[in-house]
């Protein structure tokens, strides 16, 4: 059996032991989420336009992440909403930063690997290079927008008469608890995928100035600071979505029992 | 309500002075070519050639056009000159730049007995990134204040001790890679908890608990290494690769899912303290099982979270080996495969850490209260 198999099974086992069903859900959706990824480069290499299947499928990536995880209702449906304004405000930021820094495709350290690939392939390298950022944000805002959610329906649970104001400032609260964490989940995650890259950099003696105008190093720091952006706007967002969703329940709750009591009289 | 204008107006001054600054900057790294030894030039004016039709052996198609650009040069001893470089694009515009009006970039002068000619070399890429620093920094400290430096702190500490590990590898041509990350990871877990949680019973207790959570997942990775001989391990596919792939596979792997099992020991343990401290007659058992369901809820999205940093990266190059007419497992094996193995093997860490968070919190803070 192969490696990846191998781990992919202990994987699987250990989440179940310590998870149970929730365990189980959630590496289903991991499963999916690599089946979408997989699915988005098919067919961007099949000429379909990368931008908008980027979104739709970034949209299916939070919904499986948010609804497969073991939230409550109203806690999922509002990380989700959150989430997918995130979504489309990060499109709206990435886009015009990409064609800003000039920063598609592959740079001079890629020529070892694109030895004997034809680069000449008619898909135009921007949108694969903002599509790449866009997917690379995906799982860090998710997560925050399910912390700031689940923590804001516990307050909901604990006080349930909040004012959407003093709620609103709970989310910024609830989000200074978790911004130091996540930004060291991001800041380790991206450098240990670019370790060999900054190696390489301190090997070849580059200049200071060539590294911060290099294609690859810009494009990969400008990664992180995507991911940083909108895991910051995720809490704003995720606590004004759910004052919105508390808001309508309430109004609903009241229609509700002013209609039941009319029907029992 | 005075009160409450007067904190609404120093908010708007804020507001503002970022603004300002951010503005500065953009300008400031546009006008910062003094500061560079290798000639900018400014393009003032560019001519396009016809685009011509270009088809490789797989049947794609794409187009390449020549523009001759016509500008100055902004510093150094060729300062003030006029120049024209001749420039080709493609519309995949994978390994070339379409350069306008006002653009500046790296070009590289030959000096002529009737003249000069010059070479374009690649853009200037400096203001797009000081742009979106700035935009990070600003939000962060306009919306989370305090703890959004503390937070912007801890990474630009660790970013130094980052390059500071860099350069000690460098010096010792990477015999060592695996310790000196291995230590650096010691450190990077230390302090960033420290400036996180602060010095005290429940820092020690989450740095016990990451190192743990990292250090099995790595020894689990090793064993499942050594059981299956390292089948379908394409350490050729690694990009960048300077030194011997392996130790430096399993350095990267291991800062990885530092942060991710960090940030899962911190969230579990804080709530269990939380809880504990809100009831105190809850048992180790029951104290134990609350921090496997806190952890099994966060677990998922956290190991989504290193699965799309790990594999998303290989978008392009996935995508470029699909349109030169390989498969999709060879496409997979040669660019996807390692990124996810990385996610696994982080992943088993984030699973193992759960247990690990619940057992010692469950442990040492029932002692905590006793004394």
């Amino acid at each position: 059996m192969s490696t990846i198999n191998v781990l992919g099974l202990v994987l699987l086992v250990l989440m179940v032991l310590v998870g149970g069903k929730a365990g189980l859900q959630s590496f289903l959706a991991l499963l999916l989420n690599f089946g979408l990824l997989f699915l988005a480069i098919v067919l961007v290499a099949f000429h379909f336009p990368p931008l908008p299947v980027t979104l739709v499928v970034g949209l299916l990536v939070l919904a499986l992440t948010i609804f497969m995880s073991s939230g409550d209702d109203l806690s999922s449906t509002v990380a989700f909403l959150a989430s997918a304004a995130v979504l489309v405000i990060l499109v709206l930021l990435i886009v015009p930063v990409e064609h800003w820094a000039l920063v598609q495709g592959f740079g001079p350290e890629d020529s070892e690997d694109l030895e004997g690939l034809s680069v000449l392939v008619g898909i135009n390298f921007i949108q694969v290079t903002t599509a790449t950022a866009i997917l690379s944000t995906l799982g860090a805002i998710a997560e925050a927008a399910m912390a700031i959610a689940a923590g804001l329906s516990e307050i909901l649970e604990q006080h349930p008469q909040v004012t959407p104001k003093a709620l609103l400032g709970d989310g910024i609260t609830v989000g200074k608890q978790i911004i130091g964490t996540t930004f060291n989940t991001l800041f380790f995650g991206f450098f240990g995928g670019f370790l060999a890259l900054f190696i390489w950099f301190t090997g070849v003696h580059y200049s200071f100035g060539e590294i911060l105008n290099d294609k690859i190093f810009v494009s990969e720091i400008l990664m992180i600071l995507f991911a940083m952006v909108s895991v910051i706007l995720t809490v704003p967002i995720t606590a004004w979505v759910m004052t919105r969703a508390v808001a309508n329940q309430r109004r609903r709750a009241a229609k509700g029992v002013t209609k039941h009591d009319t029907t029992e009289k | 309500m005075q009160d409450l204008r007067e904190k609404r107006r120093v908010t708007l001054v804020w507001w503002l002075i970022v603004l300002v600054i951010g503005g500065l900057l953009v300008w400031g790294t546009q006008h910062n070519a003094s500061l560079y030894r290798d000639p900018i030039m400014q393009v003032t004016r560019v001519q396009t050639g016809t685009a011509t039709h270009e088809e490789d052996d797989f049947h794609n198609v794409d187009r390449q056009t020549k523009q001759v650009l016509h500008g100055r040069i902004l510093n150094g001893k060729y300062r003030g000159q006029r120049l024209t470089v001749t420039n080709t694009y493609s519309l995949s515009g994978a390994m070339d730049q379409h350069y306008r009006k006002g653009s500046q970039l790296f070009v590289v002068v030959h000096q002529h007995q009737s003249g000069f000619t010059a070479t374009a070399k690649d853009a200037k890429r400096d203001t797009p990134l000081v742009f979106m620093l700035w935009l990070v920094v600003g939000l962060l400290l306009l919306i989370m204040q305090f703890s959004g430096f503390m937070a912007f702190l801890s990474v630009a500490v660790n970013g130094v001790l980052f390059l500071m590990a860099i350069i000690l590898n460098g010096s010792t041509q990477g015999a060592r890679v695996l310790w000196i990350f291995g230590s650096l990871a010691v450190v990077f877990a230390a302090l960033t908890l420290w400036l996180v949680i602060g010095a005290n019973r429940q820092m020690l207790i989450t740095l016990a608990t990451t190192l743990g959570g990292t250090a099995l997942s790595l020894i689990v990775a090793l064993l499942v290494f050594h059981v299956t001989h390292e089948k379908g391990m394409y350490y050729e596919s690694m990009q960048y690769v300077t030194q011997l792939p392996r130790p430096l596979f399993l350095a990267e792997t291991l800062l990885g899912s530092l942060g991710a099992v960090m940030d899962e020991s911190t969230d579990i343990i804080s709530s269990l303290f939380a809880l504990k401290r809100e009831r105190p007659e809850l048992s180790a058992g029951q104290v134990f099982k609350s921090g496997r369901q806190i952890g099994s809820t966060i677990m998922g999205p956290l190991i989504n979270v290193l699965f799309f940093i790990f594999v998303a990266d290989t978008f392009p190059m996935a995508m470029l080996y699909l349109k030169n007419g390989n498969s999709w497992g060879y496409t997979f094996s040669m660019n996807m495969s390692m990124g996810v193995v990385q996610s696994l093997i982080s992943g088993i860490g984030i699973v193992l850490a759960v247990p690990l968070a619940s057992y010692l919190a469950s442990r040492f803070m029932e002692k905590k209260v006793r004394a």
